[in-house]
């Protein structure tokens, strides 16, 4: 479905950015993206939506809409301050039939209630989750996530972790999830890539083999949480 | 005493005091200083400290808008101002939003354009006076024709200033919708830069009012500007000041129209005013 090759952003006269960064998914595939911060994570999703073409190497894609395949939701939420949250979450859908399914996705992630509020009166939280609801809803075929939970409490993000996993199995979407919460990429990937350095490599890959959904504080994902907070370690060479 | 027992069984009443009287006394504490001056004035008048020829009593003043309100030559430059000012007001703003959008949105016109929209804007506004008056006749085109230079600066330099500085963030979020450039501007370049459009107006406005006076002071046979021209030339300050007095009246009524459409257009924008 994706397949990056060989591609690299540099900034700083290559002291940040990412280097020479290999990688395919699959079509329903999900893989996570650990990695230290300020290693380029946020920097590789820009690239892959194309939001920045100041790239070297080749990224392909084998979606049936080459110009719409991504979706993307940033490190912030980036509403805009003059439309309310319901505005916002249908902001780029411009289809009058996506309503009921906005509506929907406005009661998962809590904000029912608020759809009157303008983002300057919301909490961070709140905020990132009509974000989130506004880059689900355009259903794209590889969906780009860049700490989507970071702001929630814990059993907030639990149960929006789970609308994506639900969205996962109903829409088979490629999916790229930056994080850094390790459990959260045990829970929901197929495979876990881990980032380091500056600029960022890929270090290491693991394969998350038990099937979905997963149960939380699995004894084998917790034997995987080890090996991640291994490669992760700073002070190893 | 009775309110106040009243006041501290039920709280919420005491709320609801709080909400209206702010409003109330920002009134009563803004017009304090200048109710004292014109009391002080009134009495210097009345007891011959200044001389009527030079500054008239309030009264007096007031008594000659009176008379000429009854006898309705009053209206006719009042209207005739006005009608310049927005006529001249409406002229400016458009051509400032067709300039300015074209300079914020397409780079050559702005490398073309700008420069030279910035040079004629260093030309005092006076200086334009005598060559309207050439060009266009003494009549209504000139000085309309000048009202509109003198809206058009600020708009304009507000309106590609709002845009330009648009945050790449939320365009970002456009691109990744694949908005086509036209709704690139109409749903997010547009509002965004919406704010300082709107004090760009504002500030058009007001200086609007003082070419009008501009036009009206140097060329004019009616108007409220030639009123005071009028009033000089007969010696008159009562006319003088009752044409100052109603200028500002009407420059403050229609800045308050705008600024009402400002803050009702605006009240998602996150700044102290909007503050609960
Ligand atoms: N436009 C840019 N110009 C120069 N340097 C940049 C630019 N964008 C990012 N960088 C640098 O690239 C590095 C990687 O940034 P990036 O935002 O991708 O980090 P990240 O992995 O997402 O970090 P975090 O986990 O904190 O979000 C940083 O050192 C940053 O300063
Ligand atoms: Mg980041």
């Amino acid at each position: 479905m994706l397949a990056v090759e060989k591609v690299s952003r540099i900034f700083q006269g290559g002291k940040a950015g990412f280097k020479n960064v290999n990688l395919s998914l699959e079509k329903g595939e999900v893989v996570g993206v650990l990695g230290t911060s300020g290693c380029g994570k946020s920097t590789l999703l820009r690239v892959l939506s194309g939001l920045d073409e100041n790239f070297e190497g080749e990224i392909k894609t084998e979606a049936n809409d080459p110009n719409q395949a991504f979706g993307m939701m940033f490190q912030e939420p980036r509403l805009m301050p003059w439309l309310n949250v319901w505005e916002n979450i249908v902001f780029g859908t411009g289809k009058k039939d996506k309503k009921q399914e906005a509506f929907e996705l406005m009661k998962t992630v809590g904000l029912e209630g608020f759809e009157n509020h303008y983002p300057k009166d919301l909490s961070g939280g709140m905020a990132q989750r009509a974000a989130i609801a506004r880059s689900l809803l355009i259903r794209p075929e590889i969906l780009l996530l860049d700490e989507p939970f970071s702001a929630l409490d814990a059993f907030t993000k639990m149960q929006l972790q789970d609308l994506l996993l639900d969205i996962f199995e109903k829409h088979q979407t490629t999916t790229l999830l930056v994080t850094h919460d390790i459990d959260e990429a045990l829970y929901l990937c197929d495979r876990v890539i881990i980032m380091r350095g500056q600029p960022g490599r890929i270090e290491s890959q693991i394969t998350v083999e038990a099937k979905r959904p997963r149960k939380r504080g699995d004894s084998y994902l917790a034997e995987l949480k080890q090996d991640v907070l291994k490669e992760l370690d700073f002070t190893k060479e | 005493m009775a309110s106040q027992t009243e006041a501290a069984v039920r709280p919420t009443t005491k709320k609801e005091k709080t909400t209206i009287n702010p409003l109330k006394s920002n009134v009563v504490v803004g017009s304090l200083l200048p109710v004292t001056l014109i009391i002080i004035w009134e009495m210097a008048s009345r007891g011959g400290f200044v001389e009527p020829h030079l500054l008239p009593a309030p009264t007096t003043v007031l008594e000659e808008v009176i008379t000429m309100a009854q006898e309705g030559e009053l209206w006719g430059h009042i209207w005739i101002t006005l009608y310049r000012v927005f006529a001249g007001f409406l002229l400016g703003t458009g051509a400032a939003i067709l300039l300015g959008a074209a300079t914020g949105y397409i780079k050559i016109v702005e490398r073309v354009l700008d420069p030279m929209l910035q040079a004629l804007r260093a030309i005092p506004s006076l200086a334009w006076v005598p060559l309207f008056i050439l060009w266009l006749g003494i009549g209504e085109t000139s000085k309309i024709t000048l009202v509109a230079v003198g809206v058009f600066f600020p708009v304009y330099l507000n309106l590609t200033s709002g845009i330009q500085g648009v945050d790449r963030k939320l365009i970002e979020v456009g691109r990744m919708y694949h908005f086509t450039a036209l709704q690139q501007i109409k749903r997010i370049i547009l509002p965004a830069s919406l704010p300082s459009f709107l004090v760009g107006l504002r500030s058009g406005l007001s200086l609007g009012w003082m070419f009008v006076v501009a036009a009206e002071l140097l060329g004019a046979s009616e108007g409220l500007g030639y009123l005071m021209v009028f009033g000089q030339n007969t010696s008159a300050p009562e006319l003088v000041i009752a044409s100052i007095l109603l200028f500002a009246i009407f420059g403050k009524i229609t800045d308050e129209i705008l600024k009402r459409i400002q803050t009702r257009t605006l009240k998602w924008q996150d700044n102290m005013e909007n503050a609960s």
